[in-house]
């Protein structure tokens, strides 16, 4: 039938591609190939891959950390581009998709060595993707505290750039410690209590504490608390009814929308009178922050740029005893 | 028998006697038992069929790739570079099979409602079977725990959707009517079912799904499609052989059982074939509006009046759907806008101007 | 039982209703802790989501249902077709593209401006009233409300449109068009009213007039009416009501159907008669249809727009086959 014929192409055009494609990554490499254990399997690359595309915002973040300068990625979450944060360092990465749906034509049109995919890709998806570059898909359990550590390692090894990843986690980690410290000199632990909130048209979300910049939160001292409403597995809880915003109350309160503007998050809200009566706004304790960044982003270089937003609230007062 | 060549129904009568006399002196005169087959529809199959192959050809070489005719062709016979190759049989062409499939399947399926409600306007998707199948099968995937395929679930609403419209409508009532507004009160609950599932999963999920649920050919599964074209094929030849006396239902009960045709069988055929196709196409698709009530209008306008165009149908169904799919393809590259999102922009004015210039009923 | 006692059994059936939206909601308060608000006692805490957040939403259902119910009852006379209703028509979706295409331009709901909402509601009556000037169309109810769903199947197809132009748009808009009064608050309220209280001085002023219009053109322009003058003002006045009910709650479908057609069942066919009928019986059914949306899915709120179609599309049914319908 016809359609058997286009959707199972003979064994001998799959067999060309293949050859092609082995031969291109050959002409590229410069040392031996080295396997990468990825969700789907173990893949083979080698050298240092030069053009890569990343479908994930963690990768295109973890790439740029390492010094790699992606070719291809996907617009972030609720934008119609890379993230604000990062957009000045991605300059050259075209758009091919949505975190969703990739234009795997304008993949091709890349010409890829190499394609960093999120973990959540699917295997119909896979299948067509790794037929036109090695694509890493990595298995890590979603929602942990070292998540993005995992995923910048697996990444560093199939870019061929381990030392690379290593100091880009590291100085993380710096930043981290160091933040502690202070934290730790200025709170007391009863005022460790925070939350992380979208706030949206339909009410506020609360994050997971697992999502990558609650869980950097967590590090640095604060104590993270999403009242039992979210999933597990899920980024965040169901739209809240204003009636039971008092489960976002914590003593401080770290406002976002998908939009950039943190100030546009905490003026929407403050059109409720229900977010007037928190004791986080009352007592000032509302530190708004940008969404894209601390709601969408992960990856070494977006952890340095939350941290450095915290330091920055820190030091004008904004956090406090 | 003493039947005139002509059908007797009242309404062709008063089409017929408005037409000129000289159209009619080199019109082949339609004859039920004629000796010699109408040449007229082999020709506009034809001719639709030339239409579908060219906009497949373009289908295939236009995208963020471009390629040449040539290429395409040599891609095809599997002689293209590895590359062309890859775009041609692994992404260009299932998905030109996808969209020719569901818009055979969802024209067909219109073309076969239309005829046995008598009425233009009696499409799947007008009466609410595509929102029904659609919220049927967003429950499955959206896991409330019912662990059946997309495709199934699909199928169960369509047949519940036509179930209820038939059954809150008492029959088809004179001219459809009442079917197709009971159709609409089911497609309204249903849009509202799938919010509600929609709003109950992560936002990040309700976007992905979002496309789907306007009828978007980007994420369609292989398997699904494969099912739709053995489903398509056995349902075209079930309705060629039931045309001719899905024909008969033009004439008066009467004559039709006269002819020894049972009219309520006939219907009852018809009805399943058209909710089996829609519930495959929305499977692989998603609601994709208004192809189920252009294509067979535009099968209907290049045929003689009471032929019943089942291949034209399909033929322009296929090109329509692949056309809208090229163009949501192309005009916000590299993003997409979803097919059923330009089928319902293109699509709308014309239905517009059927609701509000010509009868709604289909003159035999 | 008499007409008197019917009315004034839907006025105790909406004060009820008022009462019930007050004390349920989504938050963990008990019926007792809200009932002390009302009783004047309770915690600060009570009180505030009584009277802050329950207090401003039954208000604003209040005036949607007494606006939604009033232009359907107005557009249904006008056309002679017991089918034409705002939603069904095209109206709130003219107005809801207009809205989107607002937000899309940076306005967001919070200043959005009535007037946009009823820009659009104006242009989707022009649009309606068009359609039944058109032969053939006008005298077949049901080919009316397939173009106006058709028309709302366009409209929509545009908005989904603009939505993908704008991912940052899109949630803000597809919150909005499924319809909520889910933290709605007096200045909204505010804007929406004098051109709420323009279109009720007008309403008493054409009812008269619109009765008589209702038993023939001729009749009307025997008794001194003009109606051409009368058709304008009820266009007028739909599209205010529907403009500001929409500007207020989203697009609602199928309020302004359920409305008219049961205070066509309790009181009778004569205009005057319904649109009294529908003063209690339409926030009497925003109202409800709200309180559920508030607890069906505790501690989060469906959206309203849900519940109302869950309600109307089954009137529509009921409707269509009591046979009210002429050449069904």
């Amino acid at each position: 039938m016809l359609n058997r014929l286009f959707m199972h192409p003979g064994r001998s055009g799959f067999c060309r591609i293949l050859a092609l494609l082995t031969l291109l990554v050959a002409n590229t490499a410069h040392s031996q190939s080295r396997s990468i254990s990825t969700a789907y399997g173990e893949v083979t690359v080698s050298g240092q891959p030069e053009r890569i595309v990343t479908l994930y915002e963690g990768a295109l973040d973890a790439a740029i950390a390492m010094g790699a300068s992606p070719v291809g990625a996907v617009v972030t979450r609720g934008g119609n581009s890379t993230a604000d944060y990062i957009r000045p360092r991605a300059g050259a990465a075209q758009i091919v998709g949505t975190p969703g749906e990739f234009n795997l034509e304008a993949i091709i049109g890349l010409t890829p060595d190499i394609i960093l995919a999120p973990s959540h890709l699917n295997k119909d998806q896979y299948q067509l993707l790794s037929r036109i570059a090695p694509t890493i898909v990595p298995h890590v359990p979603a929602f942990t505290a070292d998540t993005w550590k995992q995923e910048t390692r697996l990444y560093a090894a199939a870019l061929g750039r381990v030392r690379e990843g290593e100091a880009a986690i590291t100085r993380v980690e710096d930043k981290i410690r160091d933040m502690a410290q202070l934290l730790d000199s200025t709170l007391s632990p009863e005022q460790q209590g925070a939350s992380l909130v979208r706030w949206m048209p339909q009410g506020p979300l609360m994050m997971n504490t697992g999502l990558f910049s609650a869980t950097l939160l967590e590090a640095v001292g604060f104590r993270m608390d999403d009242a039992g409403i979210v999933k597990a597995g899920r980024p965040h809880s169901h739209p809240l009814s204003l009636e039971n915003l008092h489960l976002i109350d914590q003593h401080w309160l770290f406002l976002a929308t998908l939009n950039a503007d943190g100030k546009e998050a905490l003026a929407a809200a403050r059109t409720s009178p229900a977010f007037e009566r928190l004791q986080a706004s009352r007592e000032n304790r509302v530190i708004t922050v940008d969404g894209q960044l601390w709601t969408s982003a992960s990856g070494p270089i977006a952890a340095e740029a939350i941290l450095d937003q915290l330091r920055a609230a820190v030091s004008a007062g904004q956090v406090q005893p | 028998m003493t039947l005139s060549a002509r059908p007797l129904s009242p309404a062709d009568s008063g089409a017929s006697a408005s037409r000129p006399w000289s159209h009619r002196l080199w019109q082949p005169q339609h004859c039920y038992w004629s000796r010699f087959p109408d040449p007229r529809p082999v020709l506009v199959n034809l001719g639709f069929a030339t239409v579908l192959v060219i906009i497949a050809g373009l289908y295939l070489a236009t995208g963020t790739l471009s390629l040449s005719l040539p290429e395409v062709v040599h891609s095809l016979l599997g002689q293209g570079s590895a590359m062309h190759q890859f775009v041609i049989t692994e992404l260009r062409g299932p998905r030109l099979l996808a969209a020719m499939f569901t818009g055979a399947g969802l024209s067909l399926a219109g073309c076969l409602m239309q005829t046995l409600a008598r009425n233009r306007l009696a499409t799947p998707g007008i009466i609410g079977i595509d929102n029904a199948a659609t919220a049927f099968a967003v429950a499955s995937v959206v896991g409330t725990g019912i662990s059946l395929a997309p495709q199934a679930m699909a199928l169960t609403g369509a047949a519940c959707a036509t179930a209820l419209a038939f059954g809150l409508a008492g029959a088809t009532g004179t001219r459809g009517y009442r079917f197709i507004i009971a159709g609409l009160a089911i497609g309204a609950i249903s849009g509202a079912v799938t919010q509600v599932m929609l709003s109950t999963v992560a936002l990040d999920t309700a976007n992905a799904a979002y496309p789907w649920t306007v009828g978007s050919l980007n994420s369609r599964s292989a398997g699904s499609v494969q099912i739709l074209g053995y489903g398509l094929a056995l349902c075209y030849l079930l309705a060629l052989l039931l045309r001719r006396s899905l024909a008969t239902l033009q004439f008066p009960e009467a004559v039709t059982t006269a002819l020894g045709v049972h009219p309520g069988r006939v219907r009852l055929g018809g009805l399943v074939l058209s909710v089996l196709l829609t519930g495959l196409a929305v499977s692989v698709a998603g609601p994709v509006g208004l192809v189920a009530l252009i294509a067979p209008e535009l099968a209907r306008t290049f045929n003689r009046p009471g032929h019943i165009p089942v291949t034209a149908s399909a033929l322009a169904g296929a090109t329509l759907m692949t056309l809208s799919d090229l163009a949501g393809r192309t005009l916000a590259a590299p993003l997409e806008i979803p097919v059923g999102i330009v089928t319902a922009l293109a699509g709308s004015p014309f239905l517009l101007w059927i609701l509000l210039r010509k009868s709604p009923d289909i003159r035999p | 039982m008499t007409n008197t006692t019917r009315y004034a059994l839907l006025w105790l059936l909406l004060a009820t209703v008022c009462l019930l939206s007050l004390l349920l909601g989504a938050g963990a308060s008990g019926i007792q802790d809200a009932f002390a608000v009302i009783a004047g006692q309770g915690s600060d805490e009570v009180r505030f989501m009584v009277m802050e957040l329950r207090l401003p939403r039954l208000v604003i259902g209040l005036v949607t249902g007494l606006a939604l119910g009033v232009a359907g009852a107005l557009l249904q006379t006008l056309t002679r077709n017991p089918l034409a209703e705002p939603g069904l028509l095209g109206v709130s979706a003219g107005s809801a593209f207009a809205v989107a295409l607002a937000i899309l331009m940076g306005a967001s709901t919070a200043t959005l401006t009535t007037l946009v909402s009823q820009t659009g509601a104006l242009a989707g009556c022009a649009l309606v009233l068009a359609a039944t000037r058109i032969p053939g169309v006008g005298q077949d109810p049901i080919r009316l409300v397939l173009a106006g769903a058709t028309l709302t199947g366009l409209l929509l197809s545009l908005t989904s449109l603009l939505m993908l132009m704008d991912q940052r748009a899109a949630d803000e808009i597809r919150f909005w068009v499924t319809g909520s009064i889910a933290g709605k608050r007096w200045p909204q309220l505010g804007a929406a009213l004098p051109s709420m209280a323009l279109a009720a001085a007008l309403v008493i002023g054409i009812a008269r007039p619109l009765a008589s219009l209702a038993l023939g053109e001729k009749v009307a322009t025997g008794l001194g009416h003009l109606p051409g003058l009368i058709r304008i003002l009820v266009i007028v006045v739909v599209a205010l009501l529907v403009g500001g009910a929409t500007a207020l709650a989203g697009p609602l479908a199928f309020v302004g159907l359920v409305v008219p057609f049961a205070a066509r069942a309790l009181g009778g066919a004569d205009i005057r008669k319904t649109l009294w009928f529908c003063l209690p019986i339409g926030p009497t059914v925003i109202i409800a249809a709200d309180t559920l949306s508030r607890l069906l899915a505790k501690p989060s709120e469906l959206p309203l727009g849900v519940i109302t179609a869950l309600i109307g599309a089954p009137v529509l049914m009921v409707i269509v086959r009591s046979r009210r319908v002429p050449s069904l």
